[in-house]
């Protein structure tokens, strides 16, 4: 058959599933197990009330189980067992040997520094786009351009920058912009991705760069979501522009800010293409994500390669538990 | 077109249809070719109906080169070939054997890899007739079978993989007419070729284009200095120790090694752009400082393949041309050679994948791609008078006249060292960190992994 | 939609100006690397790329002298150009490396066994000897030329019809879309339903599993790699369309559960309570009412996937396997990319080749983007 028809068909077949599944489980609960009729009425809605969340979650429960958490409890055995001893149970010795590597310890120091800058600058930047961008006629042009970098892929985006921080020797014609601009302000040309700590910074703007579109996507939405009620109010009552933003807006969108926030935390957790492409944890920029892929395919020590993967797990716990605690508020 | 028996198999072939099918780049029956021995073989298999799939290190114009061996192959036995790569292929083959997906044959260019694999389980061995073989019919047979030979999961040595394309890495390039214009010689030693870098630095010019840039394998062409420094000055026990880790990493006599590689690169005056620039220059783009004008270099240290990055239309012998990479007269170690190379082995038992090894037997698997370029063999079975261009015949003549052959340390190495500490060790070192300093890091990292 | 606060007109160009500035920013590196996409390797590796709209004086490396010969009198001559069809203008040239601007244009240089060797400021050359040229070694010449903006469309056509790529490109499109399509549909489907029970219905354990989707959030994508292609080998599903929808329905559920039930949280609770109240079905609840209100949110989150699934290379790679015709487009374009790495060049081109689907996508989209915003403030 052609790929393509066959791309059809699935998309229909696909969706005509989950469709049918989820109208379907429906009927059979209401319908035919607990029917909302007969003597039990009351009995049985409260009972189909209760089965219905977990037909409603059924398909992505089971997708999350078997593509997401049981490769996590996969990586966890492998941490504590050892693959060239035939996969003995070894304890934390993975753990150990990863904590006694300098490597390990500069990849925590470096992961830290991503996890404050990145999220900060794109959610700031992000916002500030949005905001600008929601008050001028060509905004929608703007925030399309700003969120192109959203559209190129890890490796593309290593390539743009790449170019953009290129050294050439003293002498010859720069092609990198950063370098172009610092020779015709009288610097020397400089190898910008080896001089620590500021290389971390420049792969850093890499990752800013892509995810502020994101961002700012979001964060628009939820600035045009907010009742212009309160903004009228503000308004009448003579506060200035950016007592608006500050006082009245910002504050009614914070759960979006935290949203976004903590989404480009996770992916700062799992960014590695990023540095991998450009300097590959060299010259001090080594992050975990990275640690981890180098363990695990260049010197295939999957105990410490494991072990690794699930640092990053612990490191995302305080998110985890914030959205535990969260979620108890809402119930209340 | 002549089409005697084989027409049935080509027909065959070309109902199958590759992709990528091309056409067979030499008429079968035409040239200096061993067409016997490819009639012979086609004969023999008859492959019909069956797929085989090779997963390869080839992309770009490589590929093409190695889809038009393949071609032959196919048409030969009636197999549907099928050829893939990746750009990540060292990490697509183990995820795919550790699976259970892996392609019939698989061709990779680090023998410490393989040595992974087999001692998992996942590649079968080649018999004691192909060890024989190779013995017998490639040129110092025995380091070839060594080569492809480890440790399976029974314990057992065994020869595993078939050593197939290789690459010459002491080759020192340069562009023939500037030495002229400034009235350089080719050095014959490595004496002399320290006097000229400093000679060339006197007079105001740079000697040498050396870059480590490779993306997230950045600082590979170091090691290959250094194990070339290795051979030049230590016998060929001590690198094979070195690269075993007999002696450790951090030995005087690797440190020596190091500090000879640091004689040329960490020295402002004989590095273009100085050694700041060194380990960010990508080496791809190093050796255009060769053609640059006023030119930036005037030696660049490389294996084989570089001329695919020379400007377009670069004639070798005459544009550009390279010379052994010398050793030292004082120290009476022969000519040694550092090389690299390809071994294909098989990750999915299959007729087909049998057959595709004795493909890989008949000189007709070496000669298409030798007569193209970029293909160097041992095989004294296939007729040298084929290669491509007179470079590749000059490269097949150093080959011949090494007094010692060495593969790549770091591709023999495990990956944590040899893809690993090995070129962030050397990053580090031309970024100021001393040999020891570095040398001690890098056996860290082996007693790491022990 | 704009000007819902103040209305100071040197703020608006504050704004405007900013705006601008933050685009620019935004844009500059992406121009860099379209602009870079039209230029050759040589002058990507020689020049910045904002140099090459305007004339550049630079040495040029060496030519070498080509062409037939033909007699004259009793002279062998050859004569050609040094740059053909680009109207460079020679300030200064020479034959040897050591003094590449040892002559004018129109000098004569005399070099061995009475050769002669002149070119003009227009590049053209003239080469004579009183014998034949036959198997002599002709001479380099090295000039210094000023030359006009050049730019090529080769890159685009080695990437999109050249021998390595271009037998699959249209091939390897169509996989692309094969695996993108059903990959963003089917996890915003399974994601939407499962996001709703999460935000608006009760049962025990809710906040346990919010706290599981964003734990699994992080799961780097490598680990579950060898698993489950294992899991795929034993269940017959094996390398194919369904393993990889399959696999990025499961990579992708996270996010979209994440992002879909914050956005649902959101929604007025007054309208879910009323539609309740008058009897509707938690299904009916959401398919009517909840489903369309969440419009900006499903778009958004789609626009992530399909961007993620049509850049994405390992999962493919994986799932779906190597051979040619299953290629996926970002991993054709990677095997245009020699063994040993990438030139800028193609590097360059390959990019804006991949980028011209999501960018379409999230142009068309992002109209929908803004209706369904509309829609939704509408109260």
């Amino acid at each position: 058959m052609h790929p393509a028809l066959q791309a059809v068909l699935t998309i229909v077949i696909g969706v005509g599933g989950c469709v049918g599944y989820f109208w379907g489980a429906n009927q059979i609960l209401d319908k035919l197990i607990f029917p909302a009729r007969g003597a039990h009425i009351a009995r049985n809605i409260s009972r189909a009330n209760m089965v219905r969340p977990w037909l409603f979650l059924f398909p992505a429960l089971f997708a999350l189980g078997l593509y997401l958490a049981y490769p996590v409890v996969a990586t966890l055995w492998l941490s504590l067992t050892d693959r060239d001893q035939g996969g003995a149970f070894v304890g934390l010795a993975n753990y150990r040997q990863m904590m006694g590597e300098p490597k390990f310890w500069e990849a925590m120091r470096n992961n830290m520094l991503w996890l404050i800058v990145v999220p900060a600058a794109s959610t700031g930047f992000g916002l500030l786009a949005a905001q600008l961008t929601d008050r001028i006629r060509w905004g929608n042009l703007a925030k399309s351009l700003v969120f192109m970098p959203m559209a190129i892929s890890f490796v593309g985006a290593s390539v743009i920058w790449k170019l953009v921080y290129d050294f050439r020797p003293e002498g010859q014609d720069q092609i990198g912009v950063l370098n172009a601009i610092w020779v015709a302000l009288g610097g020397d040309p400089q190898t910008w991705l080896t001089i620590t700590p500021w290389n971390n910074f420049l792969l850093m703007v890499v990752l800013i760069w892509i995810q502020t579109g994101f961002a700012m996507v979001i964060l628009s939405a939820a600035l045009r979501g907010i009742p212009e009620e309160t903004v009228e109010a503000a308004i009448v009552d003579g506060a200035n522009p950016f007592q608006i933003f500050f006082r009245i807006k910002v504050p009614q969108i914070m759960p979006t800010i935290v949203v976004v926030w903590t989404t480009i935390t996770l992916v700062v957790l799992k960014v590695f293409d990023i540095v991998l492409a450009m300097t590959n944890g060299q010259w001090e920029t080594q992050v975990l994500a990275n640690y981890m892929y180098d363990k695990m395919f260049r010197a295939f020590d999957w105990g410490v390669g494991s072990a690794a993967a699930m640092v990053i797990m612990i490191l995302v716990l305080p998110i985890l538990i914030w959205n535990v605690l969260n979620a108890r508020k809402e119930m209340r | 077109m002549k089409r005697s028996f084989l027409s049935g198999a080509a027909m065959l072939a070309l109902t199958a249809g590759t992709a990528q099918a091309a056409d067979m780049v030499f008429a079968p029956g035409e040239g200096g070719f061993n067409w016997d021995s490819y009639n012979a073989f086609a004969a023999a298999h008859d492959l019909s109906g069956e797929t085989v799939n090779i997963f390869g290190p080839w992309r770009g114009d490589d590929q093409q080169l190695v889809e038009s061996v393949l071609v032959y192959f196919a048409e030969a036995t009636g197999a549907e070939v099928s050829y893939a790569s990746s750009e990540t292929y060292e990490q697509q083959i183990v995820i795919d054997t550790e699976a259970g997906s892996p392609p019939n044959i698989a061709i990779l260019p680090q023998p410490g890899l393989i040595a992974d694999l087999v001692s998992k389980g996942f590649v079968e061995p080649l018999g004691a007739e192909t060890e024989a073989w190779l013995k017998e019919n490639y040129a110092a047979g025995e380091s070839w079978v060594s080569l492809g030979s480890y440790t399976g999961p029974d314990g057992e040595s065994a020869l595993y993989a078939f050593p197939y394309k290789i690459d010459v890495k002491s080759l020192v390039w340069y562009v023939p007419e500037n030495f002229e214009d400034a009235g350089y010689e080719v050095p014959e030693t490595l004496e002399d070729l320290k006097a000229l870098t400093e000679q060339i630095a006197e007079e105001g010019e740079t000697p040498w284009c050396i870059g480590l840039g490779s993306g997230g394998a950045t600082g590979w062409p170091a090691t290959d200095w250094v194990e070339d420094m290795m051979l030049r000055t230590q016998p060929p026990e001590v690198y094979d120790q070195w690269v075993t880790n007999e002696i450790p990493f951090n030995d005087p006599k690797v440190v020596g090694a190091i500090d000879e590689f640091g004689w040329f690169a960490k020295n402002d005056a004989y590095v273009a752009g100085g050694t700041g620039a060194v380990a960010t220059t990508d080496f791809r783009e190093s050796p255009l400082g060769l053609f640059a004008s006023p030119s930036q270099c005037y030696l660049h240290h490389q294996a084989s393949f570089i001329p695919t990055f020379f400007p377009e239309g670069t004639e070798l012998g005459l544009d550009a041309d390279f010379f052994y990479m010398p050793a030292y007269e004082g120290k009476d170690l022969g000519k040694p050679v550092l090389g690299a190379g390809t071994l294909a082995f098989i990750t999915k038992d299959s007729p087909g994948a049998r057959a595709f090894i004795e493909f890989l037997k008949t000189p007709i698997a070496h000669e298409i791609w030798m007569a193209q370029s970029g293909f160097l063999t041992p095989f004294k079975g296939a007729n040298a008078e084929l290669y491509g261009s007179p470079p590749l015949k000059k490269q097949g003549e150093i080959l011949l006249n090494a007094t010692t052959f060495r593969f790549d340390g770091s591709d023999l190495m495990p990956g944590a060292v040899g893809a690993g500490s090995f070129w962030t060790g050397m990053v580090d070192y031309v970024g100021g960190k001393s040999a020891e300093e570095v040398a001690t890091e890098i056996q860290n990292s082996w007693d790491g992994i022990k | 939609m704009d000007n819902i606060a103040g209305t100071k007109s040197t703020l608006t160009w504050a704004v405007h100006l900013s705006v601008a500035l933050l685009v620019a920013l935004w844009l500059f590196p992406t121009v860099g690397l379209l602009v870079s996409s039209f230029r050759t390797g040589e002058q990507i590796s020689n020049s910045g790329w904002w140099s090459s709209f305007s004339a550049q004086e630079r040495q040029a490396p060496a030519i070498r002298v080509a062409g037939a010969e033909r007699q004259e009198g009793a002279l062998y001559v050859i004569e050609g150009e040094l740059y053909p069809d680009t109207g460079a203008a020679v300030s200064a040239w020479g034959t040897s490396s050591r003094a590449p601007e040892a002559y004018g244009p129109g000098d004569v240089a005399e070099l061995k066994d009475g050769w002669a060797l002149s070119v003009d400021a227009a590049g053209r050359y003239r080469l004579t000897a009183p014998q034949s040229f036959e198997g002599e070694r002709l001479p380099r010449i090295f000039s210094t030329a000023t030359a006009p903006p050049e730019f090529t469309l080769d890159n685009y056509r080695s990437v999109l019809f050249g021998t390595t790529a271009g037998t699959g490109v249209g091939q390897a499109f169509l996989n692309t879309l094969t695996v993108a399509i059903p990959a963003t549909v089917i996890p915003i489907l399974v994601a939407a339903f499962a996001a709703y029970a999460l935000a608006w219905m009760e049962f025990p354990g809710r906040a346990l599993l919010v706290a599981a989707v964003v734990g699994l959030l992080v799961v780097p994508l490598q680990l579950a790699l060898i698993p489950l292609l294992q899991l795929h080998n034993d269940i017959g599903i094996g390398k194919g369309y369904l393993g990889v929808w399959l696999a990025h329905t499961g990579f992708g559920l996270p996010l979209a559960i994440y992002l879909l039930r914050n956005y649902m949280v959101g929604l007025p609770r007054d309208i879910i309570e009323c539609a309740r109240v008058d009897g509707a079905t938690d299904f009916q609840v959401f398919v009517k009412i909840v489903l369309p209100l969440s419009f900006p949110a499903l778009a958004s989150f789609a626009i992530f996937q399909f961007l993620w699934t049509w850049n994405d290379l390992l999962v493919a790679l994986v799932f779906l396997g190597t051979d040619d015709d299953t290629l996926v487009l970002t991993a054709r374009l990677v095997n245009l990319l020699g063994s040993r790495g990438g030139q800028w060049e193609i590097l360059a081109t390959s990019a804006f080749v991949s980028i011209a689907v999501p960018l379409l996508v999230f142009f068309a989209m992002q109209k929908y983007l803004v209706r369904g915003l509309l829609a939704g403030s509408v109260k």
